[in-house]
């Protein structure tokens, strides 16, 4: 008889207690497991989104900070000489002004309004009805809008409708008045979070909802490298035609969330992960120890009837590795659906775009849960192991028999 | 209305300046200015740029530093802690208004002499913070006001304490599943004990009870435990983040409700994991029991 055998009788014989164990080992396990997918998924997640633009450059002013950063002056001219640089495929430029519409009950409702030299497919907007925008500047309709889905969900929105939006601006003491602005379409955009409302318009459109005023600001420059281009090149090529401006590459963004927004969560998942590590190691012990204190008569039988020390180490090693791996497996699907719960409540967050998830599932986390279950399993095997090498074997069965 | 601060931080004038690799802040030799206008810097930035109380430092809005002021340093500030801003580095300064706009409004512009990015107002009666909000932005569209006090719609804590106890549940249902198999085995082990107990007379009802305040006293110490163990635990996690975000912010305190929280939680699961254990041993024959 194997050890391995031995482990799966006692593991059988003793159901109620390695079901519990088990059970035990699944929920901790999941929420190992969900802290190893938290340690980098909103970084995976956010380089993911970034791809999906289609853009793998970011033009900024240098000046200000990233909280109250100052527009591109003369954007325009701007963008027309990125454009021609040979390692560029395609430009847009963005513009985002603060805005109002009137809501349901009359009361006015805040809105963001994207200005772009782009159609929405092309800036990550995805149309789910009606039309999409002109792209560049061949659109003669004054304000043609795309409405994000949850503006068109509140306000019950169709392509067609006319959306009356008025213009805020900052710091003056006169309101701009209401400009009809025609519903091209319904999208989705790839950045907007559950609580915000977004419009997208033409340049036009937005110089239309700011009472004709165009100082040809820009508050973004996307850049598109040219095919086979690596995006650290051209950004060098537009840090060397504007020294002045600040430009990022996707990967330059992602490092610097990264090292930024991103830390508090890095590092609850370390936290987390080393304490649920912790806490499986010390109940898969102590239940192990406790079991084996047990059945220390048994055991001593089992040696006496010639099963060596090795073997009976063995059993207990496989008898954790039983209670772990079960645990561990049931941890996965379990560890998805507690996942999807965190998910949901951390996407509460004020600005987090829908498409940006906390947990990403990725193979390094499946691999490193599998390692760090194992190396639990095992160590948690250690004591009662050592226990079991050292029993004597006449004594043991004498004080049990006569106990 | 009182203005009460107005309040203006050179986090533009000074992370430009900083990153750029620029001299952010120049300490000259003292006496290079007839009366520098005094300054406060926060210690991290005192500390970056290696200035005293009473070094002169010039102040740019431009990385060259062209068009700077000189200032004194009258003092050294710890910021205060801002958990919206914990991984931002605190490289800031404080002038007098004047001062700020000496040294920031555009020549060109006539109005940038009279700009500010915030007025902090402190209300006669603190009770009709809405009634001013709105009233003052009827009477000044274009101006944006809200309430101190109130949390914020969408707080990001919030969020955040729904995040953490959901994370607590996970770990009590995990933690019982252990909590019931120890328990399971410790019935287990007193199997014969019970039977014998029960051939004595005494009967189910008193060895439930017995049960339930031994489950009681063990889920009671563990509690202590555990609270005691986070209290220690408290100031080492706090001395770990603050060191690593250079912030006096306090991550983690363990107040009394809290421990109360985990106490009232504790004690009950560790009773009812105690009695659901034995009732298995106890809803058996007594010869089963003494196994015969």
């Amino acid at each position: 008889m194997t050890s391995a055998w031995l482990a799966f009788r006692t593991v059988q014989r003793y159901r109620a207690r390695t079901a519990l164990a088990a059970i035990g080992v699944a929920i901790i396990g999941a929420l190992l497991f969900d802290m190893l997918l938290l340690s980098r998924g909103l970084v995976a997640s956010f380089a993911d989104l970034l791809d999906r633009s289609g853009y793998d450059i970011r033009v900024v002013n240098s000046e200000g900070v990233s909280v109250s950063r100052t527009p591109i002056p003369h954007a325009s001219t701007v963008s027309a000489a990125i454009e021609r640089l040979p390692e560029v495929a395609s430009v847009a430029r963005i513009r985002l002004e603060p805005a109002t519409v009137a809501g349901g009950d009359g009361s006015d409702l805040d809105v963001t309004v994207i200005g772009s030299t782009r159609a929405g497919g092309r800036i990550a907007w995805t149309v789910v009805e009606g039309s999409d925008l002109p792209d560049g500047s061949a659109s003669t309709e004054p304000c043609p809008v795309l409405v994000g889905r949850n503006l068109a969900n509140a306000l019950h929105l169709q392509p067609g409708a006319t959306l009356q939006l008025r213009a805020d601006v900052p710091g003056q003491q006169s309101a701009l008045p209401p400009i009809p602005c025609r519903i091209a379409g319904i999208a989705n955009s790839l950045f907007a979070s559950a609580n915000e409302f977004e419009v997208l318009t033409t340049m036009r459109g937005l110089r239309e909802v700011r009472g004709g005023t165009d100082n040809d600001d820009a508050d973004l420059v996307l850049v598109a490298s040219a095919a086979a281009i690596d995006p650290a090149v051209t950004v060098r090529a537009i840090a060397a035609l504007r020294p002045d401006l600040r430009v990022y590459s996707n990967d330059d963004v992602v490092d610097q969330f990264n090292r930024n927004g991103f830390a508090y969560f890095r590092q609850i998942s370390v936290v987390l992960s080393s304490i649920t590590v912790v806490f499986t190691f010390l109940l898969v012990a102590t239940i192990l120890t406790v079991s084996t204190n047990q059945r220390l008569g048994e055991i001593a039988a089992l040696r006496a009837l010639g099963i060596g020390r090795r073997r009976i180490a063995a059993m207990l090693l496989w008898e954790s590795v039983l209670i772990v791996g079960l645990g561990g497996l049931a941890a996965l699907p379990l560890g998805g659906l507690v996942a999807a719960g965190l998910d949901r409540i951390l996407k509460q967050m004020p600005g987090v775009p829908s498409a940006l998830h906390f947990f990403v599932f990725e193979p390094r986390a499946l691999g490193l849960h599998a390692l760090l279950l194992s190396a639990t399993a095992l160590v948690a095997a250690l004591y009662p192991m050592w226990l079991t090498a050292r029993l004597p074997i006449a004594s043991t069965l004498r004080r049990e028999v006569v106990g | 209305m009182t203005i009460a601060t107005l309040r203006r931080t050179l986090l533009v004038l000074l992370i430009s300046v900083l990153g750029a690799a620029a001299t952010p802040i120049r300490a000259q030799p003292p006496g290079a200015q007839a009366s520098p206008a005094p300054v406060l810097l926060s210690r991290q930035l005192a500390a970056r740029a290696h200035v005293v109380v009473g070094d002169v430092v010039t102040l740019a809005t431009d990385p060259t530093g062209a068009a700077g002021r000189s200032f004194r340093v009258v003092g050294i500030y710890e910021p205060t802690p801002d958990p919206m801003r914990f991984t931002a580095q605190r490289l800031e300064a404080r002038l007098h208004l004047p001062d700020l706009i000496d040294l920031t409004a555009d020549p060109r512009d006539a109005g940038s002499t009279d700009k500010v990015d915030s007025i902090n107002v402190r209300l006669v009666n603190p009770m009709e913070s809405d009634r001013f909000t709105a009233e003052l932005r009827a009477r000044m569209p274009g101006l944006d006001a809200g309430s101190t006090s109130r949390p914020r719609e969408n707080d990001p804590f919030q969020v955040l304490d729904r995040f953490h106890l959901a994370i607590s549940l996970v770990t009590v249902a995990g933690s019982t599943a252990f909590l019931l198999a120890l328990m399971i085995i410790r019935a287990e082990e007193r199997r014969e004990t019970v039977g014998a107990m029960r051939l004595l007379g005494i009967s189910r009802r008193s060895l439930l009870v017995e049960v339930a305040i031994e489950g009681l006293l063990v889920a009671a110490v563990g509690a202590l435990f555990g609270a005691l163990l986070a209290y220690g635990a408290e100031s080492l996690v706090n001395r770990i983040f603050q060191s690593r975000y250079d912030t006096t912010l306090v991550f983690v305190r363990v107040t009394r409700s809290i421990a109360l929280r985990s106490f009232l939680l504790a004690v009950p699961l560790g009773v009812a994991a105690g009695i659901a254990a034995s009732w298995t041993l106890l809803r058996r024959t007594i010869l089963s029991l003494v196994g015969r």
